[in-house]
């Protein structure tokens, strides 16, 4: 008995650390897409899954095929963009092994096993979007789904993640006893950030069309010119914090009993948004520049990611 | 109290993928700012624009032009064509150092008034757009040896390419002027030559 139940529970561990690489592998993915986004390298394979029908892009334009215009090769792009999808084919491996470890090892557990079965259909579809971008030669709408999948594919991945680190080693939040207001505030941050997301991503496509009807103008200009979005951005950032400073105060309580889990990921969701406020308006009032684009994206991706490990930590601490 | 070992690695992640996607992005945009080689340069020819006036090699000097061959009457890939002209047209309103150059390869139908007719119907209401017409032994000419097309079974087999010429009228690049994808990458060129144009005025 002593045995099997070691055995069950190392492969229980083995899942949960399936599923940290699974959410790292991810987090770096979502960066690099951006990298591929600010970079220009979005059709840098102007088909889909090949690159210049080639499964290694070509070197030379020698080595391209007839049927695609020559005009388009651009070796630094083709190869940016392949390395992303490349990586994009790993993180699909490596989310499909802890798919199949979920559905070996937490059967029982619809937590763990319908969240990372889930993202893994996701992460099936958004392979699928991915083919439609370059499709679509980057259809801005197209570009916010993918990124919202991706946000999707990782709150869910880290959910299944603490669940079943809950299910190794207990309740570790037995002791806490949270403000009945935690799960309104946490879901409202949840909503806020989503809004923002979507928001900012209008912004980007909208600086990318003003820049093609206003060639060789300044983006900080352009900036100016687009319509009242980057205004409520702004504004619910700032709602974002105070919302943020409200879940602090009330998980520092110590009539709560708060996990230092929960208190650590408050902190880092409000020093994240500080800095997420901070780079927005650095990028209004100095300059557009693309490296601060990718970094001010990806943090709202880690803000997604802390905010639905508050919500689980605050869900394990409902249960017995 | 956050540990020191914990910013320590934060700061650490951050400085690498920092610098990593600076030396990816400035890598991307020296690709794409590159120039074009030159290719060839246009032969002397002589045509006369929708406006009446005349067009020559030397019209091409101290300008960027993008270039293509069409005819009015054509039910395939003009429209088109005209379309992503037309908006380049609009997108660059601002740049009198860039023209548009659309030869007609069906001169016979395409008589000046005709030619003025469809510049009208494309919006067209400044000197930076010209259609051009000359007779049709010339325009083959120019089209096979000048621009290296078929000109066998003109007009119904013009090419669907786009020109990019350099302000000294060589040719630089060819677009498929009926691909979003290749004129994402003729308005990135032709930002770069203006960019390139401005700093040597």
């Amino acid at each position: 008995m002593g045995v099997w139940y070691i055995i069950y529970n190392l492969n229980m561990q083995r899942y949960f650390q399936f599923s940290i690489l699974s959410m790292v592998f991810t987090y770096l993915l979502i960066f690099i897409g951006g990298l591929v986004r600010v970079s220009g390298a979005g059709m840098g394979c102007p088909d889909w899954p090949r690159c210049f029908g080639r499964w290694i892009p070509p070197t030379s334009l020698s080595q391209l095929p007839d049927y695609i215009d020559p005009e388009k090769f651009n070796l630094v792009l083709a190869w940016v963009e392949y390395l992303n999808r490349l990586f994009g084919a790993l993180v699909g491996f490596i989310i499909l092994i802890t798919f199949v470890l979920g559905y070996l090892h937490f059967k029982k557990s619809k937590h763990v096993l319908l969240s990372i079965s889930v993202a893994f259909f996701l992460t099936l579809l958004e392979g699928w979007v991915g083919a439609k971008l370059v499709d679509t030669v980057l259809d801005p709408i197209t570009i916010t789904i993918h990124l919202l999948l991706a946000l999707i594919i990782i709150g869910l991945i880290i959910y299944s993640s603490i669940q079943s680190y809950y299910l190794i080693v207990g309740n570790f939040e037995k002791s806490s006893n949270y403000h009945p207001h935690l799960k309104s505030v946490i879901v409202g941050i949840l909503v806020c950030l989503f809004i923002e997301i979507i928001i900012g991503t209008e912004i980007r496509g909208g600086l990318d069309m003003s820049r093609k009807d206003n060639p060789l103008i300044e983006s900080i200009i352009l900036l100016k010119m687009l319509g009242p979005f980057k205004y409520i951005h702004t504004i619910l950032g700032f709602s974002l914090l105070g919302l943020t400073l409200y879940l602090r105060k009330i998980v520092y309580d110590i009539k709560f009993r708060s996990s230092p889990f929960m208190i650590n990921s408050v902190n880092s969701i409000m020093i994240l948004i500080v800095t997420q406020i901070l780079l927005g308006e650095s990028l209004v009032f100095f300059d557009v520049k693309p490296l601060m684009q990718l970094f001010h994206m990806w943090f709202s991706s880690l803000l997604i990611g802390l905010t639905v490990s508050v919500f689980t930590f605050w869900k394990i601490s409902l249960e017995p | 109290m956050i540990k020191k070992s914990y910013i320590i690695f934060v700061v650490t992640i951050i400085s690498f993928l920092g610098i990593s996607a600076t030396w990816v992005i400035s890598k991307a945009n020296d690709s794409i700012e590159e120039l074009p080689s030159i290719i060839k340069k246009v032969p002397d020819f002589s045509m006369t624009s929708h406006t009446g006036t005349p067009f020559n090699q030397d019209s091409l000097k101290n300008k960027i032009s993008v270039l293509d061959f069409i005819f009015t009457s054509c039910p395939g890939p003009c429209p088109i064509m005209s379309s992503n002209m037309r908006t380049l047209y609009k997108q660059y309103k601002l740049h009198p150092n860039l023209q548009f150059i659309s030869i007609s390869v069906d001169p016979e139908y395409d008589t000046q008034d005709v030619l003025k007719l469809y510049a009208d119907a494309n919006g067209v209401d400044d000197e930076r757009w010209k259609f051009l017409r000359t007779d049709m032994e010339s325009v083959k000419k120019l089209n096979k040896e000048g621009f290296m097309f078929m000109s066998e079974s003109l007009p119904a087999g013009h090419s669907v390419k786009f020109v990019l010429i350099d302000e000294e009228g060589n040719i630089r690049q060819y677009y498929n002027g009926t691909d979003k994808g290749s004129i994402s990458i003729l308005r990135n060129h032709i930002n770069s030559f203006l960019k390139n144009f401005s700093k040597n005025a």
